[in-house]
C-alpha cells in the first residue's frame, strides 16, 4: 500500500500545466449522482408549471431519478477500484454501500412527504429540489477521498439541512429550529475547517490518502489537535454526546418527513465521513480515537437511551432514541474487526427501515389528527390498526425485540464487540437496550393496551380512514414497505449479512485497517 | 537584516496587531455597528498578510468577498433589524462567562504548546507570485473539478431556498383537497411536560 501513496504524491506533484489534462476522469463512478442533480433540475424545470403541476409531476420524476440512482449504484458493485476525478471521489463498495442508504432514505422520505408538504401549503416542487440536492451532498460525501470535496459536499448537506428545517416559514418553531441548526452547524463547519487546514499544514495535500501516509511517517502533536477538531464535526453530524444539544429542538421544530431524512440519510452520511477520516486517514492515531469513539458511544448510548425515557412528544422521543441509536454503531466502528464494519453497515441498513416505518407511522398519524403527542396515541388500535401494527412493529425492532430486523443487527454488533473485547461498550449497550425496550414498549401499551372509555380525546374524534386524497397512496406504500422489511427482514436476513460482508470485503481501505488491527493483536 | 526583510517584518507586526487588537474589539464591544466595521477592518488586515505573503489573487479575492460582500451583507443586516430591544438578562450570566472564557484560554494554551513542540519545516515552499492564478485555474479543472461543479449546486440550491423562505406569496390552500392552510408544522404545538403535569394533578 505504501507504493500506492507514493504513487498518489507523484501525481498531486505532478501539477505542471497540460500533464493533468491527460489523466483520465473516470467520471462514470459520479452517474447516481448525476442521475439525482437531473431529477433536481426536472423538479425545478416541472415547478415553473405552477404548484398543481408541481404536485402532479414532481413526485414522479424524483422517483425515477433516484430508482435509477440506486439502479447505477447497483451496476457499480464490486467494480473496478479507480479513484476519480484525480483523486476527490472513490466509489467501493463501502461508498455503494452508504449511497445506497442515503439515496434509499431519500425515496422513503419524500414518499412519505407530498401529503405533508400538501396539507401544510408549502410548495412541494422546491422542496423535493432542496431534499435531492441535500442528497447529492450526502452521496458525494460517502465516497469523497479529498478534504476539499469533504467540505463542499458536506456543506451542500448542511445548507440544505438548514433550509429544510426552517420549511414551514409560519411556524415559530420551525424557524428556531432552522436558526439553531444553522448556528451550531456553521460553528462546527468552522472547526471541521480549522483541523482540515492543520492537516493540509502538515502534509502539503489535501489528499486523505497522502495525508494518513504523512501522518504515519511523522505524527506530530499537531496532528493530534486536528484528530480533535475533526472528530467534533464527524460527532456534530451523527448527533453523538456531547455534540448533540442541537438533535431534539431541530427534530421538534422540523417538519417530520425532514427529521426522517436527517436522522437516517444525514446520520449515514456522517459515518461514512466517520470511516474516511477516522480510518482512512488517521490510521496512526488508532488507539487515540478510538478512546475517544469509546467514551463517544457510551455516552450517546446512555444519555440518549435514558433522557428518552422522560419524553412526551413522540419527535423528542425519535430524536433522542436516534442519539442512542448512533451510539451501538460506534461501537462497531471502534471494533475496527471485519465483523465490526459489517455490522456497523448492516445496522445502518437496518435502521433505515425501522426508523422510517416509524416515522411514516407517527407523519400518517399527524396529518390525521394533528398531534404527535404520545398521550394522544391512547387506544389507538380500536380506530387505526394499520398505524398500531406498523409503529409498534418498528419500534419493537428500534427495541432490538427478537423476531425483527433490528435485533439481528443489534445482536451482531454486540457479538463483534465482544469479540474484540470492547466490554464495556458491550455491556452498556446492553444495559441501555433494555432501558430503551421500556420507552418503546410504553408506546405500544399507550396504543393496545388502553380501554375504548380511556382512549384520548383526539382518538376519540378521530377521522375515517381515506386514502384517495393526493400524496397518500405513496405514504401507505412506504408505510407497509418499511414495516415489511422490518418484520420479516429479520428472518429472511442472509441476503443483508451477505451484502455487509461483501461491502468490507471490497473495501480496500477498511481491509487495511482489519489486517493492521490484526497484525496487532498477533504481535 | 536587509531593509526589504526589516520593512516586511514591521508591516507584518503592525498587521497582527491590527488583527488581534480589532479582533478582541468584535467580540467585547457594546455596539454592533462598532463590531460590523471592526470586522471589515480585521478583513483587510488579513488581505494585507496574504499580500506579505506574496499571495496578490488570495488578498484580492478576500476583499472582493469578504469586504464587498460579506461585511456590506453584515451592515445591510444591522441597519434593516432596527429594533431597538433590551435583551432579557440571562440566569448565569457571570457564570457561563467564566466557563467559555476558561475553555478558550485551555484552548489558546494548547495551541501555544503544540506549536512551539511541533517540529515547523521552515522555510515553506516558496512563493510563485504571479503565476499563482494560473496555477489556481489549472487546480479547478483539474484535481478540484468536483468540488468545483459541486459548489455551483449548492450555490444554486441556496439561491432557491433563500427564495423559498423570503417570497410573500404564499400558497394558503391545499393542492390535494382545497382546504385552508397556514404553513405551519401539522403537529399542533403543545405544552411543556412540567406545565401539562401541574394542570392535570
Amino acid at each position: 500500500m505504501p507504493c500506492l501513496g507514493a504513487l498518489f504524491i507523484n501525481s498531486q506533484s505532478l501539477t505542471a500545466p497540460g500533464e493533468l489534462l491527460n489523466l483520465s476522469l473516470n467520471a462514470w463512478a459520479i452517474a447516481p449522482e448525476g442521475a439525482v442533480l437531473i431529477a433536481m433540475l426536472g423538479t425545478l424545470l416541472v415547478d415553473l408549471a405552477g404548484e398543481k403541476a408541481a404536485a402532479n409531476w414532481a413526485p414522479p420524476i424524483c422517483y425515477v431519478g433516484l430508482l435509477t440512482a440506486l439502479g447505477l449504484l447497483a451496476m457499480q458493485w464490486n467494480g473496478p477500484l479507480e479513484s476519480s476525478f484525480l483523486g476527490a471521489f472513490l466509489s467501493d463498495n463501502l461508498a455503494i454501500a452508504f449511497r445506497s442508504v442515503v439515496a434509499l432514505s431519500t425515496l422513503i422520505s419524500l414518499l412519505i412527504s407530498w401529503r405533508y408538504a400538501e396539507q401544510s401549503g408549502s410548495p412541494v416542487g422546491e422542496y423535493a429540489a432542496i431534499l435531492l440536492a441535500a442528497t447529492l451532498g450526502a452521496m458525494l460525501l460517502c465516497g469523497a477521498t479529498d478534504l476539499v470535496s469533504v467540505f463542499i459536499s458536506l456543506e451542500t448537506l448542511s445548507v440544505a439541512s438548514y433550509l429544510l428545517s426552517g420549511y414551514m416559514k409560519r411556524d415559530a418553531r420551525s424557524s428556531e429550529a432552522a436558526l439553531k441548526y444553522l448556528l451550531v452547524g456553521s460553528a462546527a463547519a468552522a472547526v471541521f475547517l480549522y483541523g482540515a487546514s492543520l492537516l493540509y499544514g502538515i502534509s502539503g495535500t489535501t489528499n486523505l490518502q497522502a495525508i494518513g501516509i504523512a501522518l504515519i511517517t511523522s505524527p506530530t502533536p499537531l496532528a493530534a489537535l486536528a484528530l480533535v477538531f475533526v472528530l467534533a464535526t464527524v460527532a456534530f453530524k451523527i448527533a453523538a454526546v456531547p455534540f448533540h444539544q442541537w438533535t431534539p429542538d431541530v427534530y421538534e421544530g422540523s417538519p417530520t418527513p425532514v427529521v426522517a431524512f436527517l436522522s437516517v440519510g444525514s446520520k449515514a452520511a456522517g459515518f461514512a465521513l466517520a470511516v474516511r477520516l477516522l480510518i482512512g486517514c488517521f490510521g496512526a492515531f488508532d488507539n487515540q480515537w478510538k478512546l475517544l469513539f469509546t467514551v463517544l458511544a457510551v455516552l450517546s448510548m446512555t444519555l440518549g437511551n435514558v433522557v428518552a425515557l422522560a419524553q412526551t412528544s413522540m419527535k423528542r422521543m425519535l430524536a433522542y432514541s436516534s442519539i442512542g441509536q448512533a451510539g451501538f454503531v460506534m461501537i462497531g466502528l471502534v471494533c475496527g474487526t471485519e465483523d465490526g464494519f459489517a455490522s456497523m453497515v448492516l445496522y445502518m441498513a437496518a435502521y433505515l427501515f425501522m426508523n422510517l416505518g416509524a416515522f411514516a407511522c407517527i407523519i400518517l398519524f399527524s396529518i390525521r389528527t394533528g398531534s404527535d403527542r404520545i398521550s394522544d396515541y391512547a387506544g389507538l388500535y380500536q380506530k387505526d390498526p394499520l398505524i398500531t401494527l406498523g409503529l409498534s412493529l418498528c419500534l419493537l425492532s428500534l427495541g432490538g425485540i427478537p423476531p425483527m430486523i433490528g435485533f439481528f443487527g443489534k445482536i451482531y454488533l454486540f457479538f463483534a464487540g465482544w469479540a474484540d473485547q470492547q466490554y464495556l461498550l458491550v455491556i452498556v449497550g446492553l444495559v441501555t437496550s433494555v432501558i430503551s425496550i421500556y420507552y418503546y414498549i410504553s408506546v405500544i401499551k399507550m396504543m393496545v393496551v388502553k380501554e375504548p372509555y380511556e382512549a384520548s380525546d383526539v382518538v376519540k374524534n378521530y377521522p375515517s380512514i381515506q386514502w384517495e386524497t393526493l400524496g397518500m397512496p405513496p405514504l401507505r406504500i412506504a408505510l407497509v414497505t418499511c414495516v415489511l422489511v422490518t418484520a420479516i427482514g429479520g428472518v429472511l436476513s442472509n441476503p443483508l449479512f451477505q451484502w455487509a460482508n461483501s461491502t468490507v470485503a471490497g473495501t480496500p481501505l477498511l481491509q487495511q485497517a482489519i489486517a493492521l488491527g490484526s497484525q496487532i493483536n498477533i504481535g | 537584516m536587509t531593509i526589504a526583510a526589516s520593512t516586511e517584518l514591521i508591516c507584518f507586526l503592525i498587521l497582527s496587531v491590527v488583527i488581534i487588537a480589532g479582533g478582541i474589539g468584535i467580540v467585547f464591544l457594546e455596539n454592533i455597528v462598532y463590531s460590523a466595521f471592526l470586522l471589515g477592518g480585521v478583513f483587510m488586515a488579513i488581505a494585507g498578510l496574504y499580500l506579505l505573503l506574496n499571495a496578490s489573487f488570495v488578498a484580492a479575492a478576500q476583499i472582493l468577498v469578504y469586504v464587498g460582500a460579506v461585511n456590506v451583507l453584515i451592515l445591510f443586516a444591522i441597519m434593516l433589524v432596527n429594533k431597538r430591544e433590551d435583551p432579557k438578562p440571562i440566569k448565569g450570566l457571570q457564570l457561563r462567562k467564566i466557563i467559555s472564557a476558561g475553555v478558550c484560554a485551555g484552548l489558546l494554551a494548547l495551541l501555544i504548546r503544540v506549536d512551539l513542540t511541533t517540529p515547523w519545516s521552515l522555510p515553506g515552499p516558496t512563493s510563485i507570485g504571479e503565476l499563482a492564478t494560473e496555477r489556481i485555474g489549472e487546480h479547478l479543472f483539474t484535481d478540484y473539478l468536483l468540488p468545483f461543479e459541486l459548489a455551483s449546486v449548492l450555490l444554486l440550491m441556496a439561491m432557491i431556498g433563500a427564495i423559498v423562505l423570503a417570497r410573500r406569496d404564499v400558497l394558503i390552500t391545499d393542492v390535494g383537497t382545497g382546504k385552508e392552510v397556514n404553513q405551519g408544522l401539522i403537529e399542533k404545538a403543545t405544552s411543556p411536560l412540567l406545565i401539562d403535569k401541574n394542570s392535570s394533578s
